[in-house]
Order: structure tokens, then C-alpha cells, then sequence
């Protein structure tokens, strides 16, 4: 068995983790041997586990994903699954078993994580289908997800996160507590970053169908100030739980996208305090 | 540029209504799908600051039609003031009725008048006639101006009017002012090289009080072509009271020693609490408080303690208005009225004719009866007398003396009690074969055919007095051979035969019953009938030698009834007040202000009183809906056939002039509606929205 990525899980593998007192029950081949001859006690040795990633795209197929398009530029959800089908397929590439889910304000698919020969092939099938749901709900979508993704992995939450926060920093928790390596992507058109339309018009809601007659010029200044407030409170959200947020524009170029995400180090601060505290008892 | 409807100006407030919704954004038609929209709030429908070209213009399009549209309404018309058109203009004839009655006087209402007078020369053009004519109970045309001149004809007017200071005591008779002017119109005859006078107007200029007789105008055929405009002056909203004396029926049949007075107040009156005065002739005061309710009338007699104190002017304190406060009183003096009674009754006699004539006739504070009873028989002179009563027989010597003063214009009246006064009656009536013959009748006799429209019994022409069945004559007489003409049978008996007659003798009258007034021959002298029966006979008589002491201001005095009617030439009237200089007055006299005024002849003098129509002192107005009852012309009317033409024209020929105007603008309401519609059809279009 051998990976390029660091399991979640402890196991057997070369690189060292922590160490942990010996009861019984323990398998005792992984005693430290060396440490009881010196100190008269019994530890356990304990490894991180290497192994090949499980990764869980988790994309947003609702309405509200739809916006852009045509002279307004690449639609949010085409972004979004671009972007995931590209990771799909890097993950693939190195072997890795990656997995789908999709949902609106409900699961509406879910392809758990395999290394297959035709895993990446269903899973692009899956992105290519419209999304055609109504109004989000990330906090129900991500309840039921957590009881379906089984093994720790990564998951790589793909949204443009337009929802309220009143639940969700409990329904990321049931991932983060899962010990799954949380990545926010959020996707997000300019428009909606600076508002920037110019006539009058009847503003319809993608998702609720909601109307409202607006003079973008008046509406702008408070517009950008509840978005803004909105998403300082997404990443402080995020920081919380030690999630790594991406928020990126449909603007931007995907490949340079991508290179961010991918520098960003797949390590979790949690793990790696534990880590650092087993190194200085040792 | 003038307006015919100007009302309908303000219809350019519309004009508002496009630019605040041009101000205000349309309500977008555009979609906007937005991926949510929990950052958005409900804005204010925006106000557009920035407004492009093609809506300026939009604006600009649908304001003018706005602004035309309210100008068509409002009718535009030019005046044009050009000579050549004031010579085209129809000439009018405007007549102004100034009224100069006492009840003018009240506050600025005479200033008023005179300037609503000058108003009327808005009215005139060059060329136009004028005619001015002050009124109260009489007419007096002021100015007359044939031609209107401009400036000179005005200043002609105001001259006259400034010499007008003051109006008048008179009362105020709007009727006949009203017909004199309306005769003055008719029977203008314009000469063949004058344009024509197209429209008549005749303005009244008066505080139109309710006391202004109206009477003459009810009935009157206005001639066609008049118009009449009322212009009131001053509005009545105190009200008034007013003070006159209640007159007697007749000034001898006045049996009350004690004057009265009626006390009347408006019915708008603000006070219901007045002072009654009295000033007697040595200025001493004398008051008492009268409460006459608004709308109501009081009378009151002169208090007995006042009686006695020779009062000349009494008054009333406490009303609005002052001018008709005061009423000058004159004390009425006594006649003497001298009755001869020819015959042979005993003045005591209950059984004569004379104890019943002597009782008829009763001294009064008017008059002063002087009976005096003469034989029949009688040789002497006969007296001087007013009324001689001729009860029996009458020697021939006496029976020519009575034929003479009746010839010369005595009033007699025989009592024909027996055939024996044949020879008198045939005399007197000028009828040789007259016969008096005695009717022997168990039965009595009741008049008929009673002649109540002559003056002599006019007085029982009165449903209520015309019953004559209980009056019995037990014996009369019958008078045969009676001449056919120039005897009236005043009655009958119900036998046919003449029962009164009455004949002129001359310059005087006889009067004849057939039956006395003794119970023995009739119950003629104890019925109702009998006291009225004598004054009647006695009134002609008296009236040519009674006057009234009481006047009113415009009425006519006969001067010559003073001193007992025996008020011979060279008399002088002295108006009141102290510097007034004694007018020579040969029979009659008219007096213009109140006051007590004293006639003098050579050894006499008599104060007669003159005071302000009571009529005056009604000053609440008219009722507008009385002049229209009355017929009055307020409303244009449309003379001859030719003037109806000739008006249809000139209101043709101005008609034309505004049709063109609001025609055209009109036609560029339409126009600009045109345009806006297409420059809208084109902005729509241009702006359909974009749908992501």
C-alpha cells in the first residue's frame, strides 16, 4: 500500500506521530521497546497512516448557481463544476479515490469515493447534468452528507455559500469533528462581488422567484455592505473550524485557481499541534 | 389678451402632473434574474436625476399640450382698441338711477353711490349715451350726455355729482324712477345721422330697502331692448327702528284726545331695547324705555304726564341707523264747524229731530260743533253755517235766503216730515208739480237699493256695514212728479218710492229724506247707521276747510285750509331752523326736509309738522326674486328683428376671432399629442428590456 497523501487515520507507516501509554487490550507490537528500556514504561508507538485520499466533492446544484452566463460572463455553476472536474481528475491521476456528491437544498446524488477505471468518467457524467434544484439549503444537504461519507477524507465543499450562517458552522462541525480535511471553495460572479448593474429593473430571486424593483445605484452601497458583512462572518466561520476558505470570482482564470488551492498545504492545524506536542514529550 | 372662461387657467396646475412623473422613474420593464437577493432591501421609487434628451422632450411635448388644452378652455380673446373698430362698435345708452332718499343717508353709503356711479364709466365708449337721474320719491334727470366724449364727459358728470353733498329727506320710489327712465328709452327718437343705440341699460345705484314702493313698475311693458342691473349699495346687518304716528281715519272723526305712536323695528335689528324722547317747546327732555322685539311693531300713546307739555319733537334712541330717529310733532288745533238747524224743535225734545242732531254732533279735540236752531218762521238773516239741517216748513222769506245759500254753496239737508213743506221742496228742487203725500201704512218700510258707491255712503260700502234690514220706517212720505234728471236716489223704499236723494243746487248740495230720523217716523236716529250718515253728508264740507298739522317730506300742504279754511292770500311758510328764510306761498307748498314749519297770514299762524315717509325707515333689502316677480328685464334681452341681426353678427364676428384662436391651438394640441405618441412608440422600442 503505498499513497501520496497523509491518512487522517493513524496506522502503519513510516512517519511517526505520537506517543500514548500502553493499556491493555493494546497490540503490543507497537510498544516502544527502546522507551521501556529506558524508562521503565510501556508506550505505545503510534504512525500516521499513509495512504491514497479519499476525496469527496460535495457541489452545489442549486438555482442561485445558475447566475451569469452569456455577455454577463461564465455562469457560477460552470465554474464550480469545471473546477471540480479538473481536481477530479487530478486525483485520479495520481490514483486517488475521489467521490461525488451533489445537492440543492437536499442530496440529490452522491457517488462515494472509489479508485476505479470508470470512477472519473461517471463522476464527469454526473457534473454535465443542469442543475435544475430550487432554493439552497447547505446546512440539511451537508446532515445527510456527513452520515453517507463514511471514512475520513478530504471534502471539498464547492457553493457560492449565498445562504444564511445561522446553522451552518454546526453542520460544517459534523465534518471537522469527523475528522475530515474540510476546503471551502466559494464561487461567486463580480456582479454579485460589486453589484455593478446600471438600469432600473424588477430583480427576481433565482431561487424563491422573489421580485424587487431596484435602482442598482441606490441599492449598491447598502448591498456591498450586508455582503461584505456576510462574508466576514463565512471566514470567521471557516477559521473556527480550520477550514481552508478559496473564495474565487468566475473572472478569475480557472488554472490559477486551481494552483492556489493546490499550494494551499493539506495539513490541519489541529493535527499538527498534536504532532509538535508528541515530538517535545519524546 | 382677456379670457372668457379664466376659471379654466388653472388647469395648468396639471402641468405638474407630467414633470413629477418624469421626474420619478418608470417602473422598469427589464428582468433582472440575481442569485439572491438577501443583500437587497426595497429602495424608493428612484428619482432620475439624469434625464436624457428624449424625455426632455416627452416632457416638453406633453406640457405644451397640457398648457393649449387649458388655454382652448379658457377661451382667449383679443380686445382690439383701434378707432376705426370703437367706430364699428355698437353705440349703447346707459341710464344711471341715483337714488337720493332720506334712508341714503345712512353711514358712507352716499359717497358709495357716487363712486359705484363713476364705475359706470367703465362702461362707455366713445360715442355711447349717458343719462343720469337722482330719484327719490320724485325724478330729477342730472346729466344727459347724447355723445360720450371720454375724459370731458366725465369730468362733466363728477362735476355735477360733487354739487350732489348730500341725498336727500324724501322716501325712495324706485317704481316710478324705473318707468321714467324706461319712457325716456321708448320714446327716444334718434336722429337719421346717428348710428343706432343697440343696447339700453338702465343701472340702479341704491341701498334697495324695503321701502321703496315698487308699485309703479307692476304692470309696465318694458320696452324690448332694455337691460336692468341693480347694483345694491351697503349691506343692511344692523337693522333699524323707526318712529311714526298712527293715524286717525280721518283727521275731525278723531275722538281720541291722546296721540299714539308706532314704534317699529327690522326684523335684522340689533337692539330690542329703545329710548322713547319727547323735547317740548320750553327744551326740557323727557324719556321712557320701549322694548319692541326684532320684527316687531309697537304702539305706544304720548304718556298723559307728557300731555300737558306742549311737545314739538319726539324721538327714538338705541338703533343703528340715526337719520330717521327724529319725528316732529305739531298739536292739532280745533275746527269749528257751524250747523243751523231750521225748524221748530226743541233742542230738549227727545221727540225732534234736533235733540238727535245736537247729540250726533259731539265736541272732540278736532272739532269744535256749533249748533245753531233757527224758527221757520224766522225773519232775520240766516247765519252762516256748514251744514244747514231743514226740519219743518219754512216761511218763503227764509225759504229764498236757504234757496241762495244753496245756490252759493252751502250743503243742505230737508227732512221732508209732512206734506206741508210741498212749496219748499218745489223751490228748492226746481219742479212746480213735486207733491209730498203722507204713505198710511199699517206696515213698515226698509230701504233698498242703496247706492253704497256714492261718496255720501260710501262708508257703509263695507260688507260689514251694508246691512240696513233693521232699519224700520214706521211713516214716510212719498215724493211725486220728482224731475228726471239731476236728482240721485240714493235709496229706496222698499216700495219703490225715493227714500234719500241728493241734487247740486248750484255751487252747493241739497240733500232730501222722506222720512225723519225721529222714533215717531223711523229708528233711523238711535240705529248704527245714523252718526256715520251725518259725517258723510258733513265731509265734503269739512274737508275743504280741515288740514292735517302732520306732513311728510315731498307731500303737498294746501296752505289755504289753514285757519279754519278761511286762509286768504299773502301767506308765508317759515321753514325750521333759525337763519331759514319765510317762503311767499300763494295755495300749496312742498316741503324738502323735516321739520315744523309755520304758515302766517295777515292775522294768523298755524305750525304744521314735516317728517320723513315712514316707508324710509324699512332700509333691510329687497328681495332680489321681487324685481323678477315684477317683470324687471335682468337678463339680456334681444330687441327688433334688425337688432337681432345685428347683434348675432357682432357676436358672430367675435366668435370668429376666438374659434381661430382656439382652433389653432387646438390643432397644435393635437399635434404635439402626434408627436409625443410617436417619440413614446419610438423610446419603447428603443428601451425593451433585456431579459437575462
Amino acid at each position: 500500500m503505498s499513497g501520496l497523501h497523509r491518512s487522517p487515520r493513524t496506522g502503519f507507516s513510516t512517519e511517526f506521530t505520537e506517543y500514548r501509554e500502553y493499556s491493555p487490550g493494546d497490540d503490543v507490537r507497537f510498544l516502544d521497546w527502546k522507551v521501556m528500556a529506558r524508562t521503565d514504561r510501556e508506550f505505545i508507538k503510534k504512525f500516521e497512516d499513509e495512504t491514497n485520499l479519499r476525496c469527496t466533492f460535495m457541489v452545489d446544484f442549486s438555482r442561485s448557481m445558475e447566475f451569469g452566463g452569456d455577455d454577463a460572463g461564465v455562469k457560477k455553476s460552470d465554474y464550480g463544476r469545471t473546477f471540480a472536474a479538473s481536481l477530479a481528475w487530478f486525483l485520479t491521476q495520481q490514483r486517488d479515490a475521489v467521490g461525488l456528491a451533489t445537492f440543492d437544498r437536499d442530496v440529490r446524488e452522491f457517488i462515494p469515493p472509489r479508485y476505479r477505471q470508470d470512477q472519473l468518467k461517471t463522476i464527469l457524467g454526473r457534473l454535465e447534468t443542469q442543475p435544475a434544484g430550487n432554493a439552497t439549503d447547505l446546512c440539511q444537504a451537508l446532515e445527510k452528507l456527513a452520515s453517507l461519507v463514511g471514512k475520513r477524507g478530504m471534502v471539498v465543499l464547492v457553493s457560492d455559500f449565498l445562504s444564511p450562517l445561522d446553522e451552518m458552522e454546526r453542520c460544517l462541525s459534523l465534518f471537522t469533528a469527523a475528522g475530515h480535511d474540510v476546503r471551502a471553495v466559494q464561487v461567486l460572479h463580480p456582479r454579485e462581488v460589486d453589484f455593478s448593474f446600471e438600469d432600473a429593473a424588477i430583480f427576481e430571486d433565482m431561487e424563491s422567484g422573489r421580485n424587487l424593483i431596484l435602482d442598482p445605484g441606490m441599492a449598491r452601497e447598502a448591498y456591498q455592505q450586508k455582503y461584505n458583512a456576510h462574508n466576514a462572518a463565512l471566514d470567521a466561520m471557516f477559521s473556527a473550524q480550520g477550514i481552508p476558505g478559496f473564495r474565487v470570482t468566475t473572472a478569475e482564470p480557472l488554472e490559477r485557481v486551481l494552483q492556489r488551492f493546490l499550494e494551499e498545504r493539506p495539513t490541519r492545524a489541529v493535527v499538527r499541534q498534536r504532532r509538535s506536542n508528541a515530538r517535545s514529550a519524546a | 389678451m382677456s379670457f372668457l372662461t379664466p376659471l379654466y387657467l388653472l388647469g395648468t396646475l396639471g402641468l405638474a402632473i407630467p414633470i413629477i412623473l418624469h421626474l420619478l422613474h418608470d417602473r422598469p420593464k427589464n428582468k433582472q434574474e440575481f442569485g439572491s437577493l438577501m443583500f437587497l432591501d426595497k429602495t424608493k421609487p428612484p428619482v432620475d436625476r439624469k434625464r436624457r434628451p428624449t424625455h426632455l422632450l416627452l416632457l416638453l411635448l406633453r406640457c405644451l399640450a397640457l398648457l393649449l388644452l387649458a388655454f382652448v378652455f379658457a377661451r382667449p380673446f383679443v380686445t382690439v382698441d383701434d378707432p376705426a373698430d370703437a367706430a364699428r362698435r355698437d353705440r349703447q345708452w346707459i341710464t344711471v338711477l341715483l337714488d337720493r332718499s332720506a334712508s341714503m343717508q345712512r353711514g358712507d353709503l352716499w359717497a358709495q353711490a357716487k363712486a359705484k356711479t363713476q364705475t359706470a364709466f367703465a362702461q362707455l365708449g366713445p360715442g355711447d349715451r349717458f343719462t343720469l337721474i337722482a330719484f327719490d320719491d320724485s325724478t330729477e334727470p342730472l346729466v344727459e350726455i347724447k355723445s360720450w366724449l371720454g375724459s370731458p364727459s366725465e369730468a362733466e358728470v363728477k362735476a355735477r355729482l360733487d354739487r350732489l353733498t348730500k341725498p336727500g329727506f324724501g322716501g325712495s320710489n324706485i317704481g316710478q324712477a324705473l318707468v321714467l327712465a324706461g319712457e325716456l328709452i321708448q320714446g327716444d327718437d334718434p336722429g337719421s345721422d346717428e348710428p343706432p343705440l343697440a343696447r339700453h341699460e338702465i343701472v340702479v345705484i341704491s341701498d334697495l330697502q324695503t321701502g321703496s314702493r315698487l308699485s309703479d313698475v307692476q304692470g309696465y311693458e318694458w320696452p324690448t331692448g332694455i337691460r336692468v342691473s341693480l347694483r345694491q349699495i351697503g349691506e343692511d346687518d344692523q337693522g333699524n327702528a323707526g318712529i311714526e304716528q298712527v293715524a286717525s281715519r280721518a283727521p275731525w272723526a278723531a275722538a281720541e284726545a291722546v296721540p299714539s305712536f308706532r314704534i317699529s323695528n327690522s326684523a335684522n335689528s340689533i337692539a330690542d331695547e329703545l329710548e322713547f324722547l319727547a323735547h317740548t317747546t320750553a327744551g326740557d327732555s323727557l324719556s321712557q324705555k320701549v322694548h319692541v322685539p326684532p320684527g316687531r311693531s309697537r304702539v305706544i300713546e304720548l304718556p298723559s304726564e307728557w300731555a300737558g307739555k306742549s311737545v314739538e319733537r319726539l324721538a327714538i334712541q338705541g338703533d343703528a341707523a340715526e337719520f330717521d330717529n327724529q319725528f316732529h310733532f305739531a298739536q292739532k288745533r280745533q275746527q269749528t264747524v257751524r250747523i243751523v238747524y231750521v225748524g221748530e224743535d226743541k233742542p230738549n225734545d227727545a221727540e225732534g229731530s234736533l235733540f238727535y242732531l245736537a247729540s250726533a254732533f259731539q265736541q272732540s279735540s278736532a272739532l269744535d260743533f256749533q249748533l245753531e236752531a233757527v224758527s221757520g218762521k224766522s225773519t232775520g238773516p240766516l247765519p252762516e253755517a256748514d251744514l244747514l239741517v231743514i226740519g219743518d216748513a219754512v216761511d218763503d222769506p227764509l225759504a229764498e235766503a236757504l234757496g241762495q245759500a244753496i245756490e252759493g254753496g252751502a250743503t243742505a239737508l230737508m227732512v221732508v216730515q209732512s206734506p206741508g213743506q210741498t212749496a219748499n221742496l218745489r223751490r228748492w228742487v226746481g219742479a212746480d208739480d213735486v207733491v209730498i203725500r203722507d204713505i198710511a201704512s199699517s206696515d213698515y218700510a226698509l230701504l233698498q237699493s242703496l247706492k253704497l258707491d256714492d261718496p255720501l255712503l260710501a262708508v257703509f260700502h263695507d260688507a260689514r256695514f251694508s246691512d240696513f234690514t233693521n232699519l224700520h220706517f214706521w211713516k214716510h212720505r212719498e215724493l211725486q212728479n220728482l224731475p228726471d234728471e239731476g236728482i240721485d236716489v240714493l235709496a229706496r223704499f222698499d216700495s219703490g218710492a225715493p227714500a234719500w236723494l241728493a241734487m247740486r243746487r248750484g255751487d252747493g248740495r241739497l240733500l232730501v229724506m222722506a222720512s225723519g230720523w225721529t222714533p215717531a217716523d223711523s229708528q233711523l236716529a238711535l240705529s248704527t247707521k245714523f252718526i256715520p250718515l251725518l259725517y258723510s253728508i258733513l265731509q265734503p264740507v269739512l274737508e275743504g276747510k280741515t288740514q292735517s298739522r302732520q306732513f311728510v317730506v315731498g307731500s303737498n300742504v294746501n296752505v289755504t285750509r289753514f285757519n279754519n279754511g278761511q286762509a286768504g292770500g299773502g301767506i308765508t311758510v317759515m321753514p325750521p331752523g333759525d337763519g331759514a328764510a319765510a317762503i311767499s306761498v300763494d295755495t300749496s307748498f312742498t316741503p324738502t326736509a323735516p321739520g315744523l314749519y309755520t304758515a302766517k297770514g295777515s292775522d294768523w299762524s298755524e305750525t304744521f309738522a314735516v317728517n320723513l315717509t315712514a316707508a324710509e325707515s324699512r332700509t333691510e333689502p329687497i328681495v332680489m326674486d321681487q324685481f323678477k316677480k315684477l317683470g324687471l328685464p335682468m337678463t339680456d334681452p334681444v330687441a327688433s328683428p334688425a337688432e337681432i341681426a345685428a347683434a348675432a353678427a357682432s357676436v358672430e364676428k367675435t366668435e370668429v376671432h376666438r374659434r381661430e384662436y382656439w382652433q389653432w391651438a387646438l390643432a397644435a394640441v393635437l399635434l404635439f399629442v402626434t408627436l409625443e405618441t410617436a417619440l413614446a412608440a419610438k423610446g419603447s422600442r428603443a428601451a425593451e428590456p433585456v431579459m437575462t
